[in-house]
């Protein structure tokens, strides 16, 4: 398309640099921040392990997901030792409250999409994008851990898609409606901790973004159409 | 399979789509929630070439609007955004539209070749801007006789000349037609110099100076806002090509012997089943488009999946014959002043590459 040279646009600017790992308010921040990582790979094997219940065929599997999970978890303790941070696990707790509970109803009535849309799909999602986006202004320790947690969450998106994808005509309004209830809290979940990921040069725009984006591959590979992905992926952008 | 990413004019006109689409949600999100909206793949579709051949195409809005140039990352994070939801469906040319390959070019996006797990292969991608270059100097040798202006005696003022669409015009109106002389306007002084040089002419002026002299000006830079042109100390008549992005010329100064024609836009032989093109506000958007969307499905019906135009000011005449020859092939056509447009049609001549 026709360029040039007298479009105006802004240069480069911001911070692009990695953070202060020292200082009071960047422990801070990750004492949130790492606290959500922690329980969230934590509630991710408890999840996966009830997950096995409704599909004994798979509990095996399932079981080896949850294992990885956990050495997650050990992995990202580890980084918060070595900067000298105590997590603040009771506010990451409270974060994953209404996720947990939809979780927790979606497992008591026996929906197996819906459980496997909230961990598998957005969990994961969620989890991936934000590393990607953690590990280029991660401190060196921290760093190396979370490039191998990465490749192994999208072995833990492919289980999702698989299964959703081999039973997607009996269960594609499940999985609107599971959408439509719980897209929503991802998006209030990443507004409420924008402040804290800003100070570990995070930034908001890109962690939405990028967990939409790795969503919407999630959706395309089970088999929903361009447009249907499009409409399913808007109810984030509503606050 | 060719590629096409664009995007809307405006974040209103964006939101009016999102409506179109039953994207309810979208259409009442505001502009910073826009700035976090991932790429969309929106429609397929085919399209036959005069010589029967018959491709695929695909339409990725990259969710970008005009209202988020001022943000760099923002706009930069679309683009390679776009680009890497191309790459993934396993497209095999892309090209740029729109603000996507002025962002690329001003950033140097090329220094990011790694979006999360995905390295962008480069040769997938086109800014199309060699068959922009060929169209815009169709449309000065079509149009200008049309309007009664001698080539052979005219000036000709090129406005961006060094950027890469303007150096590939320059060179080739210096080297394939007779034209009277080059007016060589740009902001950098060094890079004029540089190319006066390469084209072994052409004489070096500011835009205020350019103006006044030039029968026909080719505008291959977007023209800020503030710019104000006087009508009266225009030549009458003047042809305007307006190849700049957005295309903002025509009200500032068309009429009264001021012709003001859209640059570097190809109409296609028949109707494409495609919806896309209406955001781009073409005046017949089933058959019209960009030159440099154009150039994606050209190099798609001629089987050559490289990076066609890549980089600054590596367009070369040969390159720029290739691709004309195979717009003419494929029933493209640049498009023309009514006046040239009804003499084209009366004798039935065909725009030539050279």
């Amino acid at each position: 398309m026709a360029t040039l040279e007298a479009t105006d646009l802004p240069t480069e600017s911001g911070s692009t640099g990695l953070p202060d790992f020292t200082s009071a308010s960047y422990k801070d921040a990750y004492s949130r921040i790492n606290a959500i990582v922690i329980e969230g790979e934590q509630e991710a094997h408890d999840n996966y392990m009830s997950i096995g219940t409704l599909l004994p065929d798979q509990a095996d599997e399932l079981t080896k997901l949850a294992r990885m999970e956990l050495k997650h978890m050990k992995g990202f303790t580890a980084c918060a030792n070595n900067l000298g941070v105590e997590a603040d696990m009771a506010f990451a707790k409270e974060f994953f409250a209404p996720l947990h509970d939809n979780f927790k109803n979606a497992l008591a009535a026996g929906k197996v999409p819906t459980c496997l849309l909230i961990q598998a799909l957005l969990i994961e999602a969620f989890a991936i994008s934000a590393y990607h986006i953690y590990i280029p202004v991660a401190d060196p320790f921290a760093r190396k851990i979370t490039e191998g947690v990465v490749k192994d969450e999208y072995t833990h998106l492919n289980y999702g898609e698989v299964w959703l994808k081999a039973n997607l005509e009996s269960c594609r309004e499940e999985l609107e409606q599971a959408n439509r209830d719980n897209l929503p809290l991802i998006r209030r979940m990443l507004d409420q901790v924008a402040s804290d990921a800003a100070v570990l040069h995070m930034d908001k725009e890109d962690l939405i973004e990028d967990f939409l984006i790795a969503y919407q591959e999630a959706l395309t590979e089970i088999g929903f159409s361009t447009r249907e992905i499009a409409r399913m992926a808007a109810a984030a952008l509503v606050g | 399979m060719f590629g096409l990413i664009g995007h809307s004019s405006s974040f209103a006109q964006a939101q009016e789509k999102a409506r179109d689409l039953g994207l309810e949600e979208m259409a009442e999100a505001d502009l910073l929630s826009w700035c976090s909206a991932p790429p969309q793949l929106l429609e397929t579709f085919e399209v036959t070439s005069k010589t029967g051949k018959t491709i695929q195409g695909t339409y990725i809005d990259s969710c970008f609007v005009p209202e988020m140039l001022s943000r760099f990352k923002t706009a930069t994070r679309k683009v390679q955004n776009a680009m890497e939801l191309a790459q993934k469906n396993g497209i095999n040319v892309t090209a740029l539209g729109g603000f996507t390959s002025i962002i690329f070019e001003n950033y140097d996006l090329s220094k990011f070749q790694q979006i999360r797990n995905t390295t962008l292969e480069w040769e997938r991608f086109t800014t199309g801007n060699t068959h922009t270059a060929w169209v815009i100097c169709q449309q000065v040798e079509t149009n200008a006789p049309a309007l009664g202006i001698d080539l052979s005696k005219a000036k000709v003022a090129v406005v961006g000349a060094t950027g890469d669409i303007g150096s590939a015009v320059c060179r080739w109106l210096a080297q394939k037609t007779q034209v009277g002389e080059l007016l060589l306007v740009a902001r950098q002084q060094q890079r004029l110099l540089d190319l006066q040089t390469s084209l072994g002419g052409g004489r070096i002026l500011s835009l205020e100076e350019a103006l006044p002299e030039a029968d026909v000006v080719v505008w291959v830079a977007s023209l800020p806002q503030t710019l104000t042109i006087d009508h009266s100390t225009l030549r009458k008549p003047c042809l305007m090509i307006d190849g700049g992005y957005p295309k903002n010329l025509d009200a500032k100064v068309a009429g009264d012997g001021v012709h003001v024609l859209k640059g570097g836009i190809v109409e296609f032989w028949q109707d494409i089943g495609w919806q896309m093109m209406e955001v781009a506000e073409m005046e017949n958007p089933k058959r019209q488009l960009f030159a440099c969307f154009a150039e994606a499905m050209l190099l798609e019906f001629e089987g050559i999946h490289t990076n066609f135009s890549w980089g600054r000011n590596n367009i070369s005449l040969a390159n720029m014959e290739l691709i004309g020859n195979a717009s003419l092939r494929h029933g493209f056509r640049a498009i023309a002043l009514d006046s040239a447009r009804s003499r084209s049609d009366n004798s039935g001549l065909e725009l030539a590459a050279a």
